[in-house]
């Protein structure tokens, strides 16, 4: 076996355990959307019917959508999800698809590395301040919500990286 | 010219190759963004990025987008939403166009209860599409009849748009949901019209349902099928609706009674499973947070395209513009088309329409009319490419043989319409004006 | 030498258009000239609405970091960082215009507003107030404290948390929700802010019943912050254009706003058959009573929110003694007679 299938079939089981990473924890944006479902659904029927309500499940609504766009991202990621404008694209030869999407999948990297980055002092001074619900009765940890920002684009980092492996080893194979 | 300004124009250009070469959307607004925006005035005011994208994640509005996508991916898994467009074509008998009329009258619909695009064409391009295939219609038109039913909702009320308009504008947002009934029935009406025209002229693209496959149900058949059938998915559709009539839920809760809904639906019809439950839920969610990940990333664009004082470049064109408000409008409204070739709607509005406003109001120009004018206008920008986001949504729930030139195709026509609608508003002021007048508004 | 001229940057919680916030009299932007033309321009600043750079809520923790210079708004949207923030806006059954800039200017308000914010590396201003707000709109009249209960009501905040305790369903609605919640049914009642900018929002169109005077914001002070590091850099003088202009802005806006309120209601009870007027004298006492309750929830969890409170209160024992020899007998007889 040489040097470079040894070193690509390495990469290809990275890429495969990063893909298995992303799917487990991304399940979680499904979960989010289970209870979005559940939680809305019930808040109305609840209030129409019986008239109760309660400021903190209401805002858990509008929690449960920060799970959903930014865990689901590198889980939408992972299943090619993310549309692209293909009327140049389908046509060119495998070797330039393959150069273009490595390029995207770095850009990915340095993307979601940015964000990442910045976001890390917003959600660590909404921690120092222990930063609560402008509205009494509401779910008090808002940090938790900011935190998703730098959680979801970290995950999107690692499926990035998954990405870049495979569009690598595309473009040795062409 | 300031550089600032050059750096603006180089970040549309270099986003259109991008977009164009294949790199995924959302990383195309994202990659512009911040290089011009890092080139233009550094990296500080991207300090404000994690600010406005907790802003989208949290946005209350944007909840409609996972509850409808659920319904809809429900009724596709179950396999209702197949018979039902099966009925539908069995309905519509040898008339030609039949099934995408049937797109239209749903699209107005789901427009009565939501004000989100996204969720709409979604919903819309899950249940329909690979019905309208299989039955022969061209792809582009099929494409673009659900791109543009789609759109509707931000006219027909209630509609984000006219609730932003309100506000930019200082105007009561029930007197602009009463302005925009007629404008948005018109739009569907024209709709219509074209796809029975197409029908006449061009019977390939809209094949009506072949005698044979309706000859295959009876009409006692068609009966107990139009009820086990048509009646749920329509039914829900009416519930949704029905609720926010009947005052049991504001907009957006409605659409979770959607979405439970399209559970019950499931369950009555035999279909609900825990397997069909688990791959709903997984399948609303990649398709929500792809929807979301475009958002997000637009924030990238959109502040990159402030911070190089990209408004102070429209001002400045303003500037240049020879006198007559009929001008200006007109002027406005173009500016409105371009930029939406390239921003999304919310960033139009609040770019174009405030330089705007002093002008018209020392005109007298009637707010109401300027609002509808302009509100149709903003449909456009979810159509033209290679920048809208109804074709986006669409591509992300097509099949793959729907190329996304195809779906380009199919909704240029629909942008003629669009502008057609634009100019009736403009020359017939009462389409908009007279309901909230006729009802005291 | 050569003068440094300082180019900043405003947000606000408020649409770039919004009447009373960002534009007329008194307002942001209005704000905003007068620092340009008192400084000649050597302060320039470049004012966003909500959602233009920033969203709405996020202006507090922008000017914090120094991204931006100031921000725009009204304290009590604050409360989720620092409890006190709601004093400085306006406390349920709390101080009017006249008391609330007395308690500010004199009795200790705005300094302890600094002392709160500093931690935050912001330095608040009093930059305008809305005055007195209303109550809000009702589909059904309230006869009664039973009433309230069960009643689905939009109102954020404070007071959301009052009505609660009454048996009122708090619904937080996004503002471009009341009407088409209100004119369905699928809330009862609602607040927002007064006669100019509720029938702005059509809510006459929906509910008839307006009642009146706002127990909840009895003067709704607006709030300019700006970034510690930022205030240090301003010379002296102009520091003292900066606190004039917004000292004049809280008397020209009030006025305005005065103005607009007196207008709007007389066109809302003459041509749109709106019934307005104040709240049964139980149901206030039982409001009065619940806000007690609530407040002393809030300053027993926090000592800053507990020396605040025990400084406006006591400020207010003072001027409302005061106001039984000046303003009761005003309004009662003087104005009346
Ligand atoms: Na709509
Ligand atoms: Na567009």
């Amino acid at each position: 076996m040489s040097a470079t299938t040894l070193r690509g079939a390495r990469s290809a089981r990275l890429a495969e355990a990063i893909d298995l990473v992303v799917d487990r924890v991304g399940q979680l944006s499904a979960v989010a959307v289970g209870a979005l479902v559940v939680v809305m659904a019930s808040n109305v029927l609840l209030r129409y019917g019986f008239s109760i309500g309660s400021v903190w499940a209401q805002e858990l609504e509008w929690h449960l959508m920060s799970p959903i766009a930014l865990i689901g991202a590198a889980y939408a990621l992972r299943h090619g999800e993310h549309v692209r404008v293909d009327v140049l694209y389908a046509g060119f030869p495998e070797r330039v698809k393959a150069a273009i999407d490595l390029a995207a999948a770095l850009a990915g990297i340095a993307v979601a590395a940015i964000v990442i980055w910045l976001s890390w002092r917003y959600v660590g001074v909404s921690w120092n301040n222990a930063e609560g619900s402008p509205n009494p009765g509401g779910i008090p940890y808002r940090w938790a919500l900011k935190a998703f920002i730098p959680v979801g684009f970290a995950l999107l980092l690692a499926q990035f990286a998954a990405e870049t492996l495979r569009a690598v080893s595309r473009l040795r194979a062409a | 010219m300031p550089l600032t300004e050059i750096y603006a124009i180089l970040m549309l250009v270099g986003f259109f190759g991008l977009l164009m070469i294949g790199i995924p959307v959302a990383l195309t607004l994202a990659v512009t963004g911040f290089v011009f925006g890092w080139l233009g005035f550094g990296p500080l005011l991207f300090n404000l990025l994690p600010h406005r994208i907790f802003g989208v994640v949290t946005n209350y509005s944007l909840l409609a987008i996972p509850l409808f996508v659920f319904m809809g991916v429900a009724l596709e898994k179950s396999r209702l939403a197949e018979d039902l467009m099966e009925v539908v074509g069995r309905l519509s008998g040898a008339l030609r166009g039949g099934l995408g009329l049937g797109i239209v009258f749903v699209g107005v619909l789901m427009g009565a209860t939501t004000g989100i695009v996204g969720a709409t064409v979604v919903t819309l391009g899950l249940l329909t599409l690979p019905a309208l295939l299989r039955r022969g219609y061209d792809k582009g038109l099929a494409c673009g009849v659900i791109c543009a039913s789609g759109t509707l909702g931000q006219i027909i009320p209630p509609s984000l748009i006219l609730i932003l308009l309100a506000d930019i504008m200082n105007l009561s947002v029930g007197t602009l949901f009463a302005a925009a009934v007629f404008p948005g029935l018109m739009l569907a009406g024209i709709y219509c019209a074209w796809i029975l025209v197409l029908g006449i002229v061009r019977p390939e693209m809209v094949p009506a349902v072949p005698a044979e496959e309706r000859a295959l149900t009876s009409t006692r058949d068609l009966l107990v099928k139009l009820f086990k059938v048509i009646a749920p998915p329509v039914g829900l559709v009416m519930a949704v609706l029905g609720s926010i009539i009947a005052g049991i839920a504001a907009p957006t809760e409605a659409a979770a009674m959607g979405a439970l809904g399209a559970l019950v639906v499931c369950a009555i019809g035999r279909r609900l499973s825990a397997g069909l439950v688990v791959e709903t839920l997984r399948t609303t969610a990649r398709i929500t947070a792809m929807m979301m990940f475009i958002l997000i990333c637009a924030q990238v664009f959109a502040l990159s395209f402030r911070g190089l004082q990209g408004e102070q470049m429209v001002h400045d064109l303003f500037e240049f513009l020879p006198g007559g408000v009929a001008a200006d409008i007109w002027f406005m409204l173009l500016l409105i088309f371009v930029l939406g070739f390239f921003l999304e709607w919310i960033e139009i509005s609040y770019i174009a329409v405030p330089i705007f406003l002093p002008v018209f109001a020392t005109a007298g120009v009637d707010p109401v009319w300027l609002a509808m004018l302009i509100c149709v206008m903003l449909q456009t920008s979810f159509l033209t490419p290679p920048f809208g986001w109804a074709l986006f949504f669409l591509r992300g729930v097509a099949p793959p043989e729907v190329t996304t030139g195809d779906i380009y195709r199919g909704v240029i026509p629909f942008v003629g319409m669009q502008i057609l609608a634009v100019a009736l508003v403009f020359f017939f002021p009462a389409i908009a004006t007279w309901l909230p007048a006729a009802i005291g508004w | 030498t050569a003068q440094t001229t300082f180019n900043w940057r405003m947000t606000s919680f408020y649409g770039p258009q919004a009447a009373f916030y960002s534009t007329g009299p008194g307002s942001a932007r209005d704000l905003i000239d007068r620092i340009q033309r008192m400084s000649n321009n050597r302060i320039r600043i470049q004012f966003f609405g909500a959602g233009e750079l920033i969203p709405a809520a996020e202006g507090f923790d922008a000017v914090s970091s120094g991204i931006v210079e100031m921000n725009y708004a009204n304290a009590y949207f604050w409360t989720g960082k620092t409890f006190a923030a709601q004093y400085f806006t306006a406390v349920p059954f709390g101080l009017n215009f006249q008391g609330l800039n007395g308690w500010m200017y004199d009795g200790g308000g705005l300094d302890l507003w600094r002392e709160v914010y500093d931690r935050f590396n912001l330095v608040p201003f009093l930059c305008g107030n809305t005055g007195v707000q209303m109550t809000g709109w009702f589909r059904r009249p309230v006869e009664r404290v039973e009433d309230l209960r069960g009643l689905k009501m939009r109102i954020p905040g404070l007071a959301g948390r009052v009505y609660q305790r009454l048996g009122v369903d708090v619904r937080l609605l996004p503002a471009g929700e009341i009407f088409p919640a209100l004119e369905r049914g699928v809330i009862d009642a609602a607040e927002f802010v007064g006669p100019f900018l509720d029938r702005q929002l059509g809510l006459q169109r929906v509910a008839k019943h307006y009642y009146t005077t706002g127990w909840h914001e009895t003067a709704t002070a607006s709030e300019l912050i700006i970034n510690k590091a930022a205030w240090n850099r301003l010379p002296n003088d102009l520091k003292a254009i900066v606190e004039n202009a917004v000292a004049a802005c809280n008397v020209i806006s009030e006025a305005w706003c005065q103005k607009n309120n007196a207008d709007a209601m007389e066109d809302l009870i003459r041509n749109h058959g709106v019934m307005a007027a104040p709240l049964p004298d139980p149901v206030t006492d039982r409001l009065r009573t619940e806000t007690a309750a609530v407040l002393d929830e809030a300053i027993a969890r926090d000592p800053v929110t507990r020396r605040v409170h025990e400084s406006f209160m006591a400020y207010k024992a003072r001027f409302d003694a005061w106001s039984e020899y000046s303003e009761v007998p005003y309004h009662n007889k003087i104005r009346r007679a």
